[in-house]
């Protein structure tokens, strides 16, 4: 009797958990869609135009070609300057950016007054268009008339021309000051949300047992606010990873392709030489690259997450 | 005699209505007319002016669906063109990009008669035209000339050194050998070089290809297979070299564009080089420019096939093939680039395209003051009737500059040899017009 009524009940719930399957399946249907039509719908077909040879004034003459665009870009000299320049050029920006950004944000955290002014004086950078920044900059770096040569020449009283945006890695070099300018604010703000959210016991129970200042840092605080850290180094490689305007706008991704990044090389390819199918390949290609930076740091911050929790 | 002078006025303002300046517009009452301009600043003005008038003297409207740079307005036309999703009858074109659009465009050639041409330089509208048609009419244009310091080029003490150097006086350079030789001479980095130039995108490959022009030299034959990798090529791109690598260039040139170039000059650095017309009272205004008063213009020099060189570009309208309002649009585009918009944009600073324009701004320019004014209209228009030579019309151009212009600037670097630089742009080049389907 016990064992039939037992299989009656796996039964039931053998079938009930099936109708609860369906009905799961059935509930998440709009979300589905949605994702469908706005991510994988537009994907799938721009990765079908980067399979071939479409010109944005020519259309009509489209053909399939397979994968001769990846097999030309991965031949392509410039491209691969571009690529490495991306890479170089994120690396550095995120590093640099998170030293910066937790030096500056536990400066802040110590100022018992005027943090708000301070907060939103140290935000000021973040609200300038990146258009602005890059002409900013750019001017900063001239080499004639810019700030930087004649400050030198202040300084120094030798006038020396020195062309900043134009040697390698000089120009990349100043790229990536007037990128470190713009987005450190954005890192303290994140680690600043992350140490006024940290328990005060740690450190207390640190300071009875003699730990000092740098102790206390080492081996509290980072690791406490190792997932911002993280989420604000994935958000900020994702926007690395698509700088355009600043390169625009202060070298051109010049001279001579020198200081080149994927994206305005994917804009020179795609809109100005009207290779879409082409620039549609080197955007996959980018969006790999992307992909690989934030599967690796968000493994990083699961990791970080189940050594602090 | 009252009902005569009565009749005579209602016939007077009917015949206005729809003739203006001996053009027959037209009625299009209830017509919308869609415009994709080019816009900012001062290019508004004329719309802002002359709109209202051409929605009176014929009843259409114009309403303008987008307005952009000129960049933004490539973009946007291409990507329309190729969607098919244009909503507009007129367009913003110029000489440098029409040749793109060619297959979205409607022919103009059956809209126009001779005499509604003839007013317009001829040499400009040969450039609004390919392969039999007419696809656009120009609204102004522009035009490269030499800018020379007065001050440096009159110098005694620079005149005697310069005699004595080379045994020949000191003057304004009438060939490239002289201009290379002169600015040369004149370079004292970092306060003065001899020369610039716009150093990236189309305004370097645009400017080698206005001297390459001016030697006889060609961006791509008759086949469209590339020939810029000549000899001529060849000696324009080693004096680009020379003078840069002799700091006869200030070394930020090569990041160095239109703004860039003026904002140098006008700070006194650069003893001569070619710019176009649009900078003028800029550099005349003290209190912006350390030249005020101190420069002169002429035409560009010759080079060994005698030729000016005059990189020039117009700003154009065209209709679209899609249009349902033809023959409305048609007769906006021939009222806004009349005499008397032209006229009206002259005056703000624009180059005229049509001669009747130009003659009564030399006429009223005789009472200026400054006779440089005056100079500048009567070589402005020599140069707008002979010497007006855009770049190669082939829908390619952008591309092939974009392959160029690196090269260049690696030639001018050191970073490869010119004839091993300018034969792998060639090859490029080759290879994107083969991709064009030219050579099928």
């Amino acid at each position: 009797m016990n064992q039939e009524m037992n299989l009656r009940l796996k039964k039931d719930l053998k079938k009930s958990s099936k109708n609860d399957r369906y009905l799961s399946w059935f509930m998440i249907i709009p979300a589905l869609a949605v994702v469908a039509v706005l991510i994988v719908v537009p994907m799938i077909y721009s990765f079908s135009l980067s399979l071939t040879n479409m010109n944005l004034l020519k259309p009509a003459s489209t053909q399939f070609i397979g994968f001769r665009n990846y097999i030309r870009l991965f031949q392509d000299e410039i491209f691969w300057r571009a690529f490495w320049n991306t890479i170089l050029f994120m690396t550095l920006a995120v590093n640099v950016e998170f030293i910066l950004g937790l030096f500056i944000a536990q400066l802040m955290f110590k100022v018992t007054r005027g943090q708000g002014v301070i907060r939103t004086a140290i935000m000021a950078p973040m609200m300038f268009a990146p258009v602005l920044v890059g002409f900013q900059f750019k001017w900063f770096f001239n080499d004639q008339v810019g700030l930087v040569n004649n400050l030198l020449y202040s300084l120094t009283g030798d006038y020396q021309i020195i062309p900043w945006l134009i040697h390698y890695p000089m120009n990349l070099l100043a790229i990536l000051i007037a990128e470190i300018w713009m987005s450190t604010p954005f890192m303290v703000i994140i680690f600043l949300a992350g140490l006024v959210s940290l328990p005060t016991e740690p450190f207390e129970a640190a300071s009875v047992d003699g730990a000092s200042g740098w102790q206390q840092f080492r081996y509290i605080t980072l690791p406490l606010i190792s997932p911002f850290i993280y989420i604000a180094m994935v958000i900020r490689s994702l926007d690395l990873g698509r700088a355009y305007d600043l390169v625009r706008i202060m070298t051109g991704g010049g001279p001579a392709n020198r200081s080149e990044m994927i994206w305005t090389y994917t804009h020179r390819l795609a809109i100005t030489n009207n290779r879409f199918g082409m620039g549609t390949a080197m955007s996959f290609i980018t969006v790999a690259v992307s992909f690989a930076f934030v599967i690796y740091l968000f493994r990083q911050l699961s990791k970080s997450l189940q050594e602090v929790y | 005699m009252k009902r005569l002078l009565f009749v005579g006025m209602v016939l007077l303002l009917v015949l206005s209505t729809s003739t203006v300046f001996g053009f027959e517009l037209g009625r299009f009452d209830g017509t919308t007319i869609k415009a994709c301009f080019i816009g900012g600043g001062d290019y508004e003005k004329i719309y802002e002016k002359f709109i209202p008038e051409f929605e009176e003297l014929t009843g259409a409207k114009v309403e303008i669906v987008y307005k952009g740079n000129g960049f933004d307005i490539d973009k946007k036309m291409k990507i329309d063109f190729a969607a098919g999703t244009v909503d507009y009858d007129v367009c913003w074109d110029h000489t440098s990009f029409f040749s793109q659009y060619l297959d979205f465009l409607e022919p103009l050639e059956g809209y126009f008669t001779q005499e509604e041409l003839s007013d317009f330089s001829q040499k400009v509208l040969q450039y609004c035209q390919k392969d039999g048609h007419l696809w656009q009419i120009p609204r102004h244009g522009d035009v490269s000339t030499l800018h020379y310091r007065t001050d440096l080029l009159n110098d005694p003490e620079n005149k005697k050194a310069f005699q004595e150097k080379y045994g020949k006086e000191l003057k304004v350079p009438e060939t490239w050998d002289e201009f290379k030789e002169i600015a040369l001479f004149l370079s004292k980095p970092p306060e003065i070089y001899g020369t610039q130039f716009a150093g990236k995108e189309e305004a370097l490959s645009g400017r080698f290809w206005d001297i390459l022009m001016s030697h006889g030299g060609k961006i791509i034959d008759e086949n469209y297979k590339p020939t810029f990798n000549s000899p001529e090529g060849i000696k324009v791109a080693t004096m680009l070299r020379d003078l840069y690598q002799a700091g006869a260039m200030p070394p930020g040139m090569v990041n160095f564009l239109w703004d860039d170039v003026a904002g140098t000059f006008a700070n006194g650095n650069i003893a001569m080089y070619t710019e176009w017309y649009g900078w003028y009272s800029y550099f005349q205004n003290p209190e912006a420019s350390k030249v005020a008063g101190k420069f002169d213009i002429s035409r560009q020099p010759k080079g060994d096939a005698g030729i000016h060189g005059g990189w020039a570009g117009a700003h154009c309208f065209s209709v679209t093939k899609s249009s349902k309002n033809k023959e409305a649009a048609v007769a906006f585009i021939k009222f806004i680039t009349s005499y008397e918009p032209q006229l009206f944009e002259a005056q703000i600073g624009y180059i005229p395209v049509r001669n009747s324009v130009f003659e009564t701004l030399i006429q009223e320019a005789e009472k200026s003051t400054d006779p440089l004014i005056k100079k500048r209209f009567e070589i402005m228009q020599i140069q707008i009737n002979e010497d007006f030579t855009p770049p190669p019309i082939v829908a390619e151009w952008i591309p092939i500059s974009n392959v160029l212009y690196p090269k260049l600037q690696a030639i001018m670097l050191g970073d490869v040899e010119v004839e091993e630089g300018l034969n792998q742009a060639a090859k490029e080049v080759e290879l994107i017009m083969e991709e064009a389907g030219y050579y099928d």
